[in-house]
């Protein structure tokens, strides 16, 4: 009974290529490998999960019931994206912050949230909250390269990834007015040459963020237009933040700060909330519980 | 929010008949070996930056003229010359080490114990001449910002307004701009950077003793962190080799618009290649760097080289860089001019006070085609040491006949049989390339079945039977298959 309907879930495809990418930096861009790191995100975000089921939710006895059980095991899958997020991204020496990534990464989910959506992509706001507050963090723009190949990749695995939660929108909103941005800014006004300008668009951190951080369909606006404005905003400030201020990472950094105007937004502009079951079999049992706040990541 | 990230701008030159800032000799044993590296000492902290140039100039000085793009208009004292040999040092403190360590024989009681270091990849040459300066003429849209005579060079600061005026005026008075280099002149116009020029004042040259061109220490302050490249790609069919020696406050730094990549440490590769190693670590280099899709920053060493602290290495090839070194590349957080506002202006506030400093090698190879932007840095909170380190182990003599020492010269075949399999994967050269130099290498008194010499047909059969596989390639590619096959399965594609 329970394969089918998690194999329709769009997060399975989600964790599938944020595996494959890992193991593409590991084994082909010899990214040093931090085992320790990866197993303190994994063991901090499942733990902390737990933990906010317990106390947020009524049914105490958590592993006792069916329904508590059910709702935790369903959230699996969100936590592991997130987890998978910080192992991707995050880089720190110390096994405090990397703790207190993955904790405010989950915590975040149980802490800031409007009508049942939370404000802030997890993976994102662990990043930020490490890297601001203990300063002992920092991400690799470079990591990726420039390599044409994972351009193609990346592009080809987004492309089912969103399109199963129907938000490419986003992605697409997000990526063609940074691109445009960059196109005039690096050859129109100062003159680069061409190869000048590809490079800084074929930056696999920036193709990920646009296909698996941007597009999180529990932290972007319900209604469409409100989407491509939200998303043309990021590109903006973002390519301010870079071009002139040289922030490295300003995308993550100006999509946690956009992230509170979701709620505004969704007020402004009704639209169908996002769920990440809405296609499944109503499961007869558990589906309010589902709906309300579980499905997140 | 807190501004995280930031650098500067800084280097190169174009001139006449020569290049850029630096160069150094690796070895002169392979004539594929590159004998041209420029250097270069990066300090940043906050928004403040100090950049020393090599200066590797052979050659009549009058010939001689840099062109660095720069952020700001610098002033007379952010300008100094230093003592090359700071450069000399660095690079002996940091560069790739071989260690070799001593087996025990098993069939006599313990003699001694013993790790002894060597080896490093090589020396940087310096020499070089000095001369004159053309008269400087106006127009072409050009502007004098600054003229200074700085120890045995004229120094001027330019502001242009278009590529060709500049390119006009540097050509009239004798800068050669490559046609490579061509390209970015606009681009760094209109990115408002100036051109901080630089010749041989013959006159002032003559008052020293010293036949050498010192290295130029310029420092600024500007958010960003960055070389710029470009400039000095000048006849763009060649490789470059660049290394950056980086001291923070924070911890390493590494490159954000290109791939950072460790360089292979800690392998154990053969004994021979102690008598080669500059050799062998440019094979390795060369390999590596064609692994890498020839687009990447290689890291070849990271320490905490903090005054304060004991250890600075681990082994140490050459003496740590000093307090005296350290202030000399530019650190000047160490004595701190609480008169100067500047500096405190511009510090990070989260490391205020602090005295730590960290260093970081990187090394460069680039040309036109792999390398399309200026590098650009970050410095990082990394504060892990790395080293580019390679073992070689010198196996014990004397009389194997005990039991134990039976097992040993098995063991020790086995280990070489790896050494020389991991020789040829370091260095993607075959076995055969190795034969030489292995057969060379007479060892009387290692056991007849444990020498290389012994071991070497039997590797060299090894290698041809197996062909290159690809095998994470291969599971990568099963695990994407697999995937496809399970979703299809599922009904989801």
């Amino acid at each position: 009974m329970m394969q089918p309907i998690l194999f329709k879930d769009a997060r399975y495809f989600q964790i599938t290529f944020q595996i494959i990418f890992l193991s593409y930096g590991l084994m082909y861009l010899h990214w040093q490998s931090y085992w320790w790191l990866y197993t303190a995100y994994v063991i901090t975000s499942i733990t902390t999960q737990l933990f906010f089921e317990i106390v947020s939710k009524k049914h105490k006895s958590l592993l006792l019931s069916k329904i508590g059980w059910h709702n935790f095991t369903c959230s699996l899958p969100s936590v592991f994206i997130s987890a998978l997020g910080l192992c991707l991204l995050l880089k720190t020496n110390h096994l405090y912050v990397a703790i207190f990534a993955a904790f405010v990464s989950i915590a975040s989910k149980f802490v800031f949230k409007i009508n049942g959506k939370h404000i802030f992509n997890p993976s994102a706001i662990g990043i930020v909250a490490a890297i601001f507050l203990t300063d002992k963090a920092w991400i690799s723009p470079g990591q990726w390269g420039s390599g044409i190949v994972i351009l193609f990749a990346t592009i080809c695995f987004g492309s089912i990834i969103v399109t199963k939660v129907q938000k490419l929108d986003v992605s697409i909103a997000f990526l063609a007015s940074f691109a445009i941005l960059l196109f005039i800014r690096q050859v129109v006004f100062l003159g680069w040459p061409l190869d000048f300008f590809i490079q800084s668009l074929s930056t696999g951190s920036l193709l990920l963020f646009s296909f698996f951080m941007i597009t999180d369909p529990k932290t972007t606006p319900n209604h469409f237009m409100a989407r491509v404005v939200w998303s043309i905003l990021i590109a903006a400030i973002a390519f301010y933040l870079m071009v002139f201020k040289f922030i490295q990472g300003a995308s993550i950094f100006t999509l946690v700060c956009m992230q509170p105007l979701v709620p505004l937004l969704d007020y402004l502009l009704k639209g169908k909330t996002f769920n990440w079951q809405y296609q499944q079999a109503p499961m007869i049992n558990t589906t309010r519980t589902i709906n309300s706040s579980t499905i997140q990541f | 929010m807190k501004q995280k990230i930031i650098i500067i701008a800084a280097i190169f030159m174009a001139s006449p008949l020569l290049y850029s800032f630096c160069g150094f000799y690796v070895s002169k044993a392979d004539a594929t070996l590159k004998n041209k590296t420029s250097q270069v000492i990066l300090v940043r902290d906050g928004n403040r930056n100090v950049i020393t140039m090599y200066n590797d100039f052979k050659g009549d000085s009058k010939d001689f003229a840099m062109v660095v793009p720069v952020p700001v208009v610098l002033q007379k004292n952010d300008i100094k010359v230093i003592d090359q040999s700071l450069f000399q040092r660095l690079n002996d403190y940091s560069a790739p080490r071989l260690v070799e360590y001593y087996d025990e024989n098993p069939c006599e009681p313990k003699r001694y114990y013993d790790k002894a270091i060597s080896g490093k990849v090589a020396g940087v040459s310096l020499n070089e001449k000095a001369s004159n300066l053309d008269e400087v003429r106006k127009d072409y849209g050009v502007k004098v910002e600054a003229q200074y005579i700085v120890g045995e060079y004229d120094i001027l600061i330019l502001s242009a307004k278009e590529s060709s005026g500049l390119k006009d005026w540097l050509t009239i008075n004798g800068y050669k701009i490559p046609k490579a280099a061509e390209e970015v002149l606009d681009p760094y116009i209109k990115s408002n950077l100036k051109f901080f020029v630089v010749k041989v004042n013959e006159a002032e040259k003559k008052k020293l003793s010293s036949n050498f061109l010192r290295p130029i220490q310029i420092s600024f302050t500007s958010p960003k962190f960055m070389l710029p490249i470009r400039l000095g790609m000048a006849n763009a069919d060649g490789d470059q080799d660049l290394i950056v020696y980086a001291f923070t406050r924070k911890g390493r730094i590494e490159c954000t618009n290109y791939r950072n990549v460790n360089m292979p440490t800690g392998n154990n590769i053969p004994l021979f290649v102690q008598k080669n190693f500059g050799n062998f670590y440019n094979n390795l280099f060369t390999h590596q760097w064609h692994t890498e899709n020839d687009n990447v920053s290689f890291l070849e060493y990271a320490w905490d080289v903090t005054p304060a602290n004991f250890y600075h290495c681990d082994p140490c090839i050459a003496t740590a860089p000093s307090e005296y070194d350290i202030v000399q590349a530019g650190v000047w957080w160490l004595h701190q001019d609480w008169n100067d506002y500047r500096d405190i202006d511009n510090e990070d506030p989260s490391t205020m006070g602090n005295k730590n400093v960290h260093f970081t090698r990187l090394h460069f190879r680039y040309n036109r085609n792999s390398f399309a932007q200026d590098l650009q840095f970050q410095v990082t909170p990394n504060t892990e040491t790395f080293q580019a380190r390679y073992v070689i182990t010198h196996p014990a003599t004397g009389n194997f006949t005990c039991d134990a020492g039976v097992k040993y010269i098995d063991d020790l075949r086995k280990r070489r049989k790896k050494e020389l399999f991991e020789l040829t994967n370091l260095t993607g050269k075959g076995i055969d390339n190795w034969q030489d130099v292995a057969n060379e290498n007479v060892e009387n008194e290692v056991n007849n079945r444990a020498q290389y010499a012994s071991i070497l047909p039997e590797v060299q059969q090894l290698e041809n039977d197996s062909k290159q596989s690809k095998k994470p390639l291969f599971f990568l590619g099963l695990l994407a298959i697999g995937s496809a096959i399970v979703l299809k399965y599922k009904g989801m594609i």
